[in-house]
């Protein structure tokens, strides 16, 4: 046999890990991927690929895949196996059901980052069109649903306001709360390239990542706060530019609403915020505060790019403006080489974020309360739409819990693993009469579903992923789906077996009818992708091709201009206390992917066999750790057991860990406490303890329930 | 359509009444930077927009029984929400 063995069929599509998007060439011999590599003319990647795009494949053809549709009563019932039309029924009529009996608002559904914009779109529809109500949501929800409101806030977009090659042209970047050269790794290596030739950079991060200190890649300046206190730190920053006047008032006063910026500066020009104040709160040298606020002022051009650091904290989207704030009054937008940009964690989280689903806006990021927008779905979907904003992911388990939401429609997600206060999210399952899991397999939700159905990987169907830069690509099918439908086609099912009648020949019929929704996407179409390969929305008839950098005219708000949020420090209301003295913070590692649905059932698994504690050397002798040693890790919410390894990444005080492999239970200690604006969770700050496991028996307990302790008797507060 | 053929069929409120406050609190923590006035709107506003209608309803139930454990700006602010119902959504610094 010739090696590598000569594929017959190659097909160009994206990889459906991180936010990047690269492009991949899949290679095939009949229904056999033989190869994966990256696409040269992939404009996020140009050819480079990381070790998961590269070699994860497999995990769309692992023995676990579910092929067929299954359906049981009750929870506690084995599963039935049953053909496509007859779950199909038994769904519809469930929800049916469940909706008279406790009204239109007691069902609802959340897509995935991880499907299509086809797919997200028409389960909006579903929920929308056919549910009748808005209690529609997306994984976004829990990572960077502050993204959207925060720069949707300050500069009008909820969305990267460059390209990636844009950072070749960048002479400062500040990367805060997000780790590129493992979690978004062909972007950091574009970053380490600009590192290379001269760029300076600024890390804020609690931890000393990879980002920080590796082979390329070093900070000029590393901000290593304490978890919890990022608002307080860019507020700092602000004061230094304003009080030092480093602002581009030229800028502001042309692009921007020129009092909200007084208010802003008065705010953060006050004593509060001055280096001297919040240094020692945020556990920061006051100098290295001064030394990175001198840096991103002077650029010339200076970038912001950041992830989930910033996001998933109850100022979660206070942060995301404060970067706005700041790119604004530095007069970093609308050129190449600068500007504000998410790191998406998926492959389509933008997408998932652009095309409504959320429970109060339509795609676009416009309003359901906004007649005009309502009536423009309502006119193309043929049915009366509701008025209100809907519940949101977390609302929806909330409202389980009271017996008001009993029926849900879970795309690609599975919250049990994924979401917070793990015992909080079961016990809400457990009160739901029909929770339908279309997924690749089973997994921890599925054990609380009544309804299976199984999924297509990216792999298997057509469609479109926008990635972290707003791109718009293409994916295309490679192989077969093993389950006979693509993920598009089983939503439609859906509805038509609600009785909502809709036919679509191809997936390409359901990006028309998102593009004439949706003004931003109004010129995509797989023709003009087959041709250009991908473009960058805002894609129309100004842009037909696509848009590389935005903002470079005016702000899209209704005067055109940028504007400044009023971001006071709020501590979290989760705090540290003689109980639990410790800050327990996560992230992730080069080649495994989030909660490893995927990647755990690849070879990748032998780089990461188990997650592990990192905690100092001080740390750990306080508390008679050795390297290797047991440990439950205790929170007010609930404990889990791992192996702790001493660490110079973290300061005393903070603990860290990944959260890749399910017997981790990371969700069940983090807090219930979530994002103010937005409620994505804050999974960055837990207080917690940590003990040496004694007993044997220890080892196998049970996650346990602890909420006794009321937070007012918590003694000490972060800052 | 409108909200009143979307009754609970279930009584009682949609969302723990304890984890409401929290919510509502911080919201009030967040808008507690900007003018009183400005900032009552604000608060009025993203509740508008942003909540279910309930626990919008629950919230101003609480609030006629007394509105234990809400802070008073907070109180204020959500009183507004008796007459917003024309409110279609903004974001950005807090308008009337």
């Amino acid at each position: 046999m010739p090696n590598p063995r000569k594929p017959e069929k190659e097909t160009i599509t994206i990889c459906a890990y991180c936010g990047v998007g690269c492009g991949f060439k899949a290679e095939t011999i009949g229904n056999e991927i033989v190869r994966m590599t990256p696409w040269k003319e992939g404009k996020a990647n140009h050819g480079h690929s990381c070790i998961k795009g590269r070699f994860a494949y497999d995990y769309w053809c692992h023995p676990d895949r579910i092929k067929t549709p299954m359906i049981r009563d009750s929870i506690d019932e084995p599963w039935q196996e049953v053909s496509w039309d007859e779950a199909f029924t038994h769904a519809a009529s469930e929800l049916k059901r469940i909706q008279g009996k406790y009204g239109r608002s007691s069902v609802g559904g959340v897509s995935s980052s991880r499907c299509t914009n086809e797919e997200i779109f028409l389960t909006t529809k579903l929920v929308r069109a056919v549910f009748g109500n808005n209690n529609i949501d997306n994984c976004a929800r829990i990572c960077h649903s502050p993204t959207q409101f925060g720069l949707s806030a300050t500069v009008g977009a909820g969305a990267a306001s460059q390209h990636f090659d844009s950072i070749l042209q960048a002479d400062v970047i500040m990367v805060v709360g997000a780790n590129p050269t493992e979690g978004h790794p062909v972007f950091g290596s574009m970053m380490k390239r600009r590192i290379r030739q001269g760029a300076k950079l600024i890390v804020i991060d609690p931890r000393r990542t990879e980002t920080v200190d590796s082979p390329h890649c070093r900070a000029d300046v590393h901000l290593a706060l304490r978890p919890g206190t990022n608002v307080a730190i860019l507020n700092s920053i602000a004061h230094v530019i304003v009080r030092e006047n480093r602002h581009d008032e030229e800028f502001i006063k042309s692009r921007c609403e020129w009092q909200e910026f007084e208010h802003w500066a008065e705010l953060v020009g006050s004593e509060e915020y001055s280096p001297d104040n919040i240094g020692p709160i945020a556990g920061v040298d006051p100098e290295d505060i001064r030394r990175a606020a001198r840096m991103y002022s002077s650029g010339p051009n200076s970038t912001i790019y950041y992830g989930l650091g910033v996001t998933e904290h109850s100022q979660g989207s206070t942060g995301v403006m404060c970067l706005g704030n700041l790119g604004l009054a530095c007069g970093m937008f609308g050129r190449e080489g600068v500007g504000v940009n998410p790191l998406r964690g998926q492959g389509n989280v933008q997408g998932g974020s652009c095309l409504g689903s959320w429970p109060h806006v339509f795609s676009g990021y416009r309003f359901v309360t906004d007649d005009a927008t309502r009536e423009s779905f309502e006119a193309d979907w043929g049915v009366e739409l509701d008025s209100e904003p809907g519940l949101r992911l977390p609302n929806m388990f909330d409202a389980a819990l009271t017996g008001h939401f009993k029926g849900m429609y879970i795309m690609g997600e599975d919250p049990v693993q994924s979401d917070p206060n793990q015992n909080h999210i079961i016990a809400a399952f457990r009160e739901m009469e029909c929770v339908i899991v279309h997924d690749l397999f089973l997994n921890e939700t599925s054990k609380y579903a009544h309804v299976f159905l199984p999924g297509s990987s990216s792999l298997e169907k057509d469609g479109t992923f926008t990635g972290a830069e707003r791109r718009i690509g293409r994916v295309r099918q490679v192989v077969e789906p093993l389950a006979g439908y693509q993920d598009w086609e089983v939503t439609v099912k859906l509805m038509n077996a609600m009785g909502y009648d809709v036919e679509y020949a191809h997936a390409g019929e359901v990006l028309e009818e998102l593009a004439r929704l949706t003004p931003a996407y109004s010129g995509a179409s797989f023709e003009l992708l087959d041709r250009v390969g991908s473009a960058q929305w805002p894609v129309n008839t100004a842009a037909p091709e696509g848009t590389e950098v935005l903002h470079t005219e005016q702000f899209p708000r209704a005067n055109g201009l940028g504007t400044f949020m009023l971001t006071g420090f709020v501590p979290t209301r989760e705090r540290v206390s003689e109980q639990f003295p410790l800050l327990l913070t996560t992230g992730r590692i080069l080649t495994q992917y989030n909660v490893g649905t995927q990647t755990r059932r690849t070879a990748n698994s032998q780089w990461h066999p188990e997650d592990v504690l990192e905690m100092t050397f001080d740390d750990m002798q306080m508390r008679g750790l050795s390297n290797g040693d047991s440990v439950t890790i205790t929170s007010r919410f609930g404990s889990t057991q791992l192996k702790v390894v001493e660490s110079v990444r973290v300061n005393p005080g903070v603990i860290y860990t990944t959260f890749h492999h399910a017997e981790t239970k990371a969700n069940v200690v983090t807090s219930d406490l979530s994002d103010w604006a937005t409620n994505c969770p804050e999974y960055k700050v837990t207080a917690v303890e940590v003990a040496k496991v004694i007993s044997p028996d220890a080892q196998h307990a049970e996650a346990s329930v602890k909420r006794s302790a009321p937070r007012e008797r918590d003694v000490e507060e972060v800052r | 359509m409108t909200t009143d053929d979307n009754r609970p069929a279930v009584s009682g409120d949609v969302i723990d009444m304890k984890h409401l406050i929290v919510m509502a609190n911080q919201i009030g923590d967040f808008f507690a930077s900007y003018p009183p006035k400005r900032a009552r709107e604000g608060l009025r506003n993203h509740l508008r927009i942003n909540w279910d209608p309930r626990m919008r309803n629950a919230l101003l139930a609480h609030i006629d029984s007394g509105g234990d454990g809400l802070d008073v700006n907070v109180i204020d602010a959500v009183q507004l929400l008796r007459k917003a119902a024309d409110k279609s959504g903004y974001y950005g610094p807090p308008q009337a």
